[in-house]
């Protein structure tokens, strides 16, 4: 479909015998933000390296921009921009050098005025000659965003775009973010492990979990999706599963040691319910997730989502295995 | 271009850009990525300040104690030199050969930190191929080497070193040099590219350099050498240039076996650069 920017069927990457991504279905129309939201080691950056050419598509099918990457990746790169999570330019280069080597990659000619106005866009103007090394982390941010610009293209990819920033910084880029994919008429796909940042930020969101894609939708669909409360409840060890559960509208009960999670019909009722049960028993702590797309991810996958693939354990495990694939 | 924005506001006005698509693509990236690495390297006064005072600390050093030997060890040694030569001049197109072997190590630790932090994807994710990041790295650390050369020369006149040669003969000497110094920094860099790790530039230096010094002729005349040596010194590019260097520089003279060594160097550095593109464009990795 020419209306759709990014366009993937099937896309799956292995490492060895790791599957980072697998199967996935996308389609992101042009002009759109789109979000991939999920824990680290998800499997977001690895569809983003797909999708630019950097690893090999395992199995299944994508195009950007038109262009099947597998087949074509150079007329893919030709018009896509790159943000990275950890914010990558060359700290010995002035602001105005990086511009001018990214423009010698992407082979323009005419590419001048262009840069010195993104400079201006990106209040960079009047720092244009000193070393990027010298910027502040927002002003590092901005050029790389302004690196992603200068050749006009299509897609622009961008990588956990706030990972590591202060809540100032962060709300910067939001509004830069929805302003250059408006401004330039560029569709954006953006990972994040930040459920408020998929929420503010994106059109469309795909939530992901072991390289697999388990919902997609707009921000208002998927949290419409999940007609309950949950209640996150840390306990003594004097409470059992089958007390919780016998609350009058708990639904589901989930445990992780002393941490339990309550799906529940609605929090404002449950709730003095379940302290009238527990009451001699120590509550250490409790916390009530309103529909949002953190509890569109509780619901699915059983877990909150900044805690990564539950424990940590497991998550350096995951890390591990891919390094090893890789090497 | 004026883009439009979304709320009918006043958009910001950004001009569109020209793509050159000539059919030497490739060749704009290459010279992006070429001198961003000269850039890089001559902007470190610190590098400068050590590329031009090391020469002067090898000759100060290593030709000062070999030059107390006897005059008449000297002879011996130095076979068929004219009467006068010093140790000094004999050394010199040596050492300016054997400079060239580890000349691969700047480009490769370049591409290494590229890897480390990431700029490498950066440029990957631009219609930049893999060999032409291989080349322009090569082809930037032996531009880089061979920086020595003038800055030795100099050195040399001042430690008293009478150069002989005219400048047709410096100028086939020379591009001998930059043959050696292309083909080994070709070399270094396909048998690292697919490395990510620091150490690898180090260890890869030792171990050629060591055996291809002494085995080349370029510090000992090679006719004091034993069989095996000598048949290393053979196929050894480092001592053909070193010979080509020394015909010219120490002897004053441009022969037709001279005129083979240069060849033979041509040939290495088109060789390693062929072999070592086809080297990169499978293995060099973003990351």
């Amino acid at each position: 479909m020419a209306d759709d920017a990014i366009l993937a069927h099937g896309l799956t990457k292995n490492y060895g015998k790791l599957v980072a991504v697998d199967h996935v279905e996308m389609a992101v129309p042009r002009g759109s933000r789109f979000g991939l939201l999920g824990p680290n080691g998800a499997g977001k950056t690895t569809i983003i390296k797909m999708l630019t050419g950097l690893a090999p598509i395992t199995e299944g099918t994508a195009s950007v921009a038109g262009y099947d990457v597998a087949r074509d990746p150079m007329n893919v790169k030709k018009r896509v921009g790159w943000v990275a999570a950890e914010v990558i330019l060359d700290d010995d280069l002035s602001g105005w050098e990086n511009l001018w080597l990214q423009a010698q990659l992407q082979r323009l000619s005419d590419w001048k005025g262009r840069a010195q106005q993104l400079l201006e866009y990106f209040e960079l103007a009047d720092r244009k000659k000193d070393k990027v090394g010298t910027y502040s982390t927002g002003m590092r941010k901005k050029m790389e965003i302004a690196l992603a610009l200068l050749h006009q293209p299509e897609v622009i990819f961008m990588d956990e775009p706030t990972i590591g920033l202060d809540p100032n910084v962060r709300r910067m880029l939001w509004g830069l973010i929805t302003g250059v994919n408006r401004e330039f008429d560029v569709t954006i796909l953006l990972t994040s492990h930040y459920i408020e940042e998929a929420d503010a930020l994106c059109d469309r969101v795909a939530i992901i979990d072991h390289g697999k894609f388990v919902a997609t939708g707009t921000p208002a669909e998927l949290k419409s999706r999940v007609k309950a409360d949950f209640v996150e409840l840390e306990t003594s060890e004097a409470v059992t599963e089958e007390r919780l559960a016998a609350i009058a509208g708990v639904s589901n009960v989930r445990s992780q040691g002393n941490t339990w999670i309550l799906r529940v019909s609605s929090a404002e009722e449950v709730l003095p319910r379940l302290f009238h049960a527990l009451k001699t028993d120590g509550i250490r702590r409790i916390n009530v997730e309103k529909p949002s797309l953190e509890s569109v991810f509780i619901d699915i996958t059983g877990k909150r989502l900044d805690q990564g693939s539950g424990d940590v354990q497991d998550y350096r495990k995951f890390y591990m295995n891919l390094r090893r694939a890789r090497q | 271009m004026s883009t439009q924005n979304a709320t009918g506001g006043l958009a910001f006005p950004v001009e569109s850009v020209e793509r050159t698509e000539l059919r030497g693509g490739q060749f704009q990236a290459f010279y992006g990525l070429l001198a961003r690495e000269l850039i890089k390297t001559f902007r470190n006064p610190f590098v400068i300040v050590i590329t031009l005072v090391q020469p002067f600390m090898w000759l100060a050093f290593f030709g000062g104690l070999l030059s107390q030997l006897p005059t008449g060890e000297l002879d011996t040694f130095l076979l068929h030199a004219p009467p006068g030569t010093s140790y000094l001049s004999f050394l010199l197109p040596g050492v300016l050969s054997t400079g060239m072997l580890s000349i691969g190590m700047f480009g490769s630790m370049s591409t290494i930190q590229d890897k480390r932090f990431g700029f490498m994807k950066r440029i990957l994710i631009t219609p930049t191929s893999k060999a032409t990041v291989y080349l322009a790295k090569a082809i930037g650390s032996a531009v880089r080497g061979l920086v020595q050369i003038p800055v030795m020369l100099v050195a040399g006149i001042a430690f008293g070193v009478h150069l002989q040669g005219t400048p047709l003969m410096w100028a086939a000497w020379i591009l001998g040099l930059v043959f050696l110094g292309t083909g080994f920094s070709a070399f270094f860099l396909a048998v690292t590219a697919s490395s990510t790790d620091w150490q690898t530039p180090g260890v890869v230096s030792n171990f050629i350099t060591m055996p291809l010094m002494f085995a080349s002729g370029a510090m000992f005349p090679s006719s004091i050498y034993p069989g095996w040596m000598k048949d290393i010194a053979a196929v050894n590019p480092v001592g053909y240039s070193a010979q080509l260097s020394r015909s010219v520089l120490t002897y004053g003279q441009f022969t037709g076996s001279d005129l083979t060594y240069l060849g033979y160097l041509a040939l290495f550095a088109f060789v390693m650069i062929l072999a070592g593109t086809v080297v990169a464009a499978k293995y060099l990795k973003a990351e």
